[in-house]
């Protein structure tokens, strides 16, 4: 603990106010949506718990049928604004980051691979990440949400939704991954130190992840933060374009794509306030992911 | 000098050379063909460019449209139609008896949705090239009223393209071409993007718009169209979304064009013994009537009434709205919300042990998603587990066809005007020999029905049509056939300055268009 206090990184953190102020956000929010039930006064998921007739109530208002007022106003379905920010944000936060982690084992160990091992298996695995890249991300998600569903049976469609979220927006994002991952293991490859592990007989899998992993990490955890932020949009891209989170399980996507509906007739808060937390959530992790990459460039230091 | 500025001034007098018009519409015709799909975006559109012998006016009315007049011949064995001459489709081919014979034989076939038009039809015959006669297996009062719609396609066009047949699935050249006899014609057609139209100069009738070019763009989200209007980009958009009729009354370069509509909104329930075992989907639990009736009492139709449509929409008690001929005054009263007994009901069915799957369009009806999501939250209270998947209508007709429901959302909007409608399409059983029963997804069937409906079809006294009317509605209502929510309301919004009819059949019919 005390080394890493003493560390650069950290001084360098200590010393910028724009790493502070996005740091604190983004652990506020972390643990906003983990104990959403604990802070949240309703729990938005649970259909049953809806009363259509609270909808539409403005913030801080007491509604006119109900006499019910909450802190952010109600959607159309008479959903507390601000439970339902929490909770949504649960599940952008969830799947932003499940789908990088996702993302990044998998494009660290095709990266490694074919910076590896090279040969045909390269060839494969980087002209497939080029295909890949041609496509925007947004629309590979969408490919593979799409034939996700169709083969999920109905029943579980709900359930899976998540999950398929977390691979689609993951299978779109591993590319990045794999080709730092794959130029930081053709330069450490051919150091003595790699050769010194061969000459003594080392596995090529534990030279690999033993050796060379730890020295290609650092431009994996600034691509990690910067993707978070990207994975973070996509998913709400995905719910505002109606094929992410289910409609009953409204993630901030979700809520904007309803809130953008009431633009024009008055009732802002539906789309603010999520789109608030967004944008929040969005750049917080951005400018530390910026950070973090001056942070860890040696030449910028 | 004063004549030529008397010219002049008479000149600038005229109207405007280009009157370029386009329209946002929700939900785009899935197809050109006027007998591949039996939908309102679909035949609403088409009216402006095909024709039927007959066509409703702007009150509703029947008026001679091909067919210049037409009688009863025998006793109640058919009617005879004398059709227009010097009619010419937009490709200069005559119009004639042949073509109506084609056109019964086309929408007749098995491979066309309106098909179930023609379930009276026993044949069509021609007398002479300007003579037809429609022959009917019992008397048909109403006959004339049921084939606004039937639309008019020139047969050597139709056969000289491949297209003598629709085809629903795969599609074919009258897919995304026409040819029609109407007041305007298609000018280019890109699917799910712009259709635009040009007036035909060859139209038999004398134009009442001043129109020179029409494009219609689908615009999905209502809230976009809405912008879209406001800002100048189009001159009309149907609908406008009900949350905004209050602040866009108040803007005086826009007109809010209010009615209600001829559509019900209502739930639909697979009722199909062993569709468990078919495969995906439901599960028979919807069998049992007291589900359906846990359904029906589970809903709060006045909240929904009241939030989500703004206080614009009516309760339905059955599958007409009381404007429509054949209502059933006995039956007026909609199911009462009564969530204990819902819940009491769901238990006794088995309904509270399993997941409902309930599919829901998200860009047909008004408010669609936001309805079925407070269905779902109302189950819920209820005791019940919903399963909602809402998805665009292109994707949400093939999967109700495909069987994948438990439970669905359905507007009907009865294009007779009459209660007869609605029990062929909804609630006869389907019988695709008989043309019955084609919307019936469900797989209703009640043997009472089915045998009262040719009587209904045939009864020339109205007395004795409407008490058989009302048992019908009666038996629907008692098993909970459907659950009728409530009477679509129906808003245009047009820019100021527009003159246009608004039916309630939510056709929007381009040939009473003026822009001033």
């Amino acid at each position: 603990m005390t080394r890493f206090f003493d560390s650069d990184i950290f001084y360098a953190f200590r010393t910028s106010p724009v790493a502070v102020v996005s740091a604190t956000v983004t652990v506020l929010m972390v643990l906003a949506a983990v104990f959403a039930p604990l802070i949240a006064p309703t729990n938005p998921f649970d259909p049953s718990s809806l009363n259509l007739m609270n909808g539409f109530t403005p913030p801080m208002e007491p509604n006119a049928f109900t006499g019910d007022s909450f802190l952010l106003g109600t959607d159309d379905q008479g959903r507390d604004v601000f439970s339902t920010i929490l909770y949504g944000m649960r599940i952008s936060l969830f799947v932003g980051v499940a789908a990088v982690l996702f993302a990044m084992v998998l494009g660290i160990f095709l990266g490694l691979l074919s910076g590896y091992v090279g040969g045909w298996t390269e060839t494969i695995i980087m002209r497939a990440a080029d295909v890949q890249l041609t496509f925007p991300s947004i629309l590979v998600a969408m490919l593979i949400f799409g034939v996700a569903k169709g083969v999920t049976p109905v029943e579980y469609r709900d359930q899976m939704a998540i999950w398929v979220l977390i691979l689609a927006i993951g299978l779109s994002d591993w590319v990045q991954f794999a080709r730092v991952v794959r130029g930081a293991t053709l330069v450490e490859k051919s150091k003595d130190y790699v050769a010194a592990a061969r000459m003594i007989g080392r596995s090529p899998l534990t030279i690999m992840v033993r050796h060379i992993l730890p020295n290609v990490l650092s431009p994996v955890l600034v691509i990690a933060t910067i993707s978070l932020a990207l994975a973070i949009i996509a998913e709400a891209t995905l719910s505002f374009l109606g094929v992410g989170a289910p409609p009953t399980q409204p993630s901030l996507g979700t809520l904007i794509r309803i809130g953008q509906g009431f633009l024009f007739s008055g009732e802002w808060w539906i789309l603010f306030f999520p789109a608030c937390t967004l944008l929040a959530l969005a750049l917080a992790v951005n400018l530390l992911g910026d950070w973090l990459r001056d942070a860890l460039n040696p030449r910028l230091r | 000098m004063l004549r030529y500025s008397t010219a002049l001034a008479m000149m600038l007098a005229l109207p405007a050379a280009a009157e370029d018009f386009s329209f946002a519409v929700t939900t785009d015709p899935q197809t050109m063909d006027p007998h591949a799909v039996n939908s309102a975006p679909v035949l609403g559109f088409l009216n402006n460019v095909y024709e039927g012998l007959v066509r409703r006016g702007k009150d509703m009315s029947i008026e001679p449209s091909l067919a210049v007049s037409w009688e009863p011949i025998g006793e109640g064995s058919g009617w005879r139609f004398h059709l227009r001459e010097g009619v010419k489709f937009q490709d200069g081919a005559d119009f004639n008896a042949d073509d109506v014979i084609f056109s019964y034989q086309r929408a007749s076939s098995e491979e066309a949705d309106t098909s179930s038009w023609f379930a009276p039809v026993s044949e069509v015959v021609k007398v002479d090239d300007y003579t037809v006669d429609i022959m009917t297996t019992a008397p048909n009062p109403i006959f004339p009223d049921s084939i606004a719609n039937w639309m008019m396609m020139d047969s050597g066009w139709a056969e000289a393209n491949g297209a003598a047949r629709p085809d629903k699935e795969q599609g074919n050249f009258a897919t995304l071409n026409a040819n029609g006899t109407g007041a305007f014609q298609l000018v280019s057609r890109e699917p799910d993007l712009k259709t635009v139209l040009e007036p035909y100069d060859g139209w038999w009738d004398t134009a009442e718009h001043n129109l020179t070019r029409v494009e219609m763009t689908p615009i999905q989200n209502s809230a976009t169209a809405l912008a879209a209007l406001l800002s100048g980009d189009v001159d009309f958009i149907d609908p406008v979304p009900i949350q905004d009729v209050a602040r866009l009354k108040q803007n005086p370069d826009v007109q809010v064009i209010q009615g209600i509509e001829a559509r019900v909104i209502m739930l639909g329930f697979d009722q199909k013994e062993g569709a468990a075992e078919s495969g995906q989907g439901g599960a028979d639990m919807f069998l049992d009537a007291r589900a359906r009736e846990a359904v029906a009492h589970a809903i709060n139709v006045p909240a929904i009434l009241q939030t989500i449509m703004r206080g614009n929409a009516e309760v339905a008690s059955q599958l007409v709205s009381p404007a429509m001929r054949g209502f059933s005054k006995s039956n007026a009263a909609p199911y009462s919300y009564d969530v204990d007994a819902a819940r009491s009901l769901a238990q006794e069915a088995g309904l509270t042990d399993q997941t409902i799957s309930f599919k829901c369009p998200n860009d047909r009806y008004l408010n669609d998603e936001a309805v079925c999501q407070a269905v779902t939250a109302m189950l819920a209270q209820a005791g019940m587990t919903v399963s909602l998947d809402t998805m665009p209508v292109s994707n949400y007709w093939p999967e109700l066809r495909a069987n994948n429901f438990d439970m669905y959302l359905l507007g009907w909007s009865p294009g007779t005007l009459d209660a007869e409608h609605p029990i062929r399409f909804l609630a006869a059983t389907p019988n695709a020999e008989a043309r019955l029963g084609s919307w019936n997804f469900g797989g209703y069937s009640n043997a009472r029905v089915d045998e009262l409906l040719p009587k209904i079809q045939s009864e020339i006294d109205d007395t004795a049509r409407q008490s058989m009317l009302d048992e019908v509605a009666g038996t629907l209502q008692d098993e909970v056939a459907y659950v009728p929510l409530y009477v679509q309301p129906l808003v245009w919004g047009a820019r100021a300055g527009i003159e246009l009819t608004q039916r309630p059949d939510n056709f929007f019919i381009l040939r009473w268009v003026t822009v001033n």
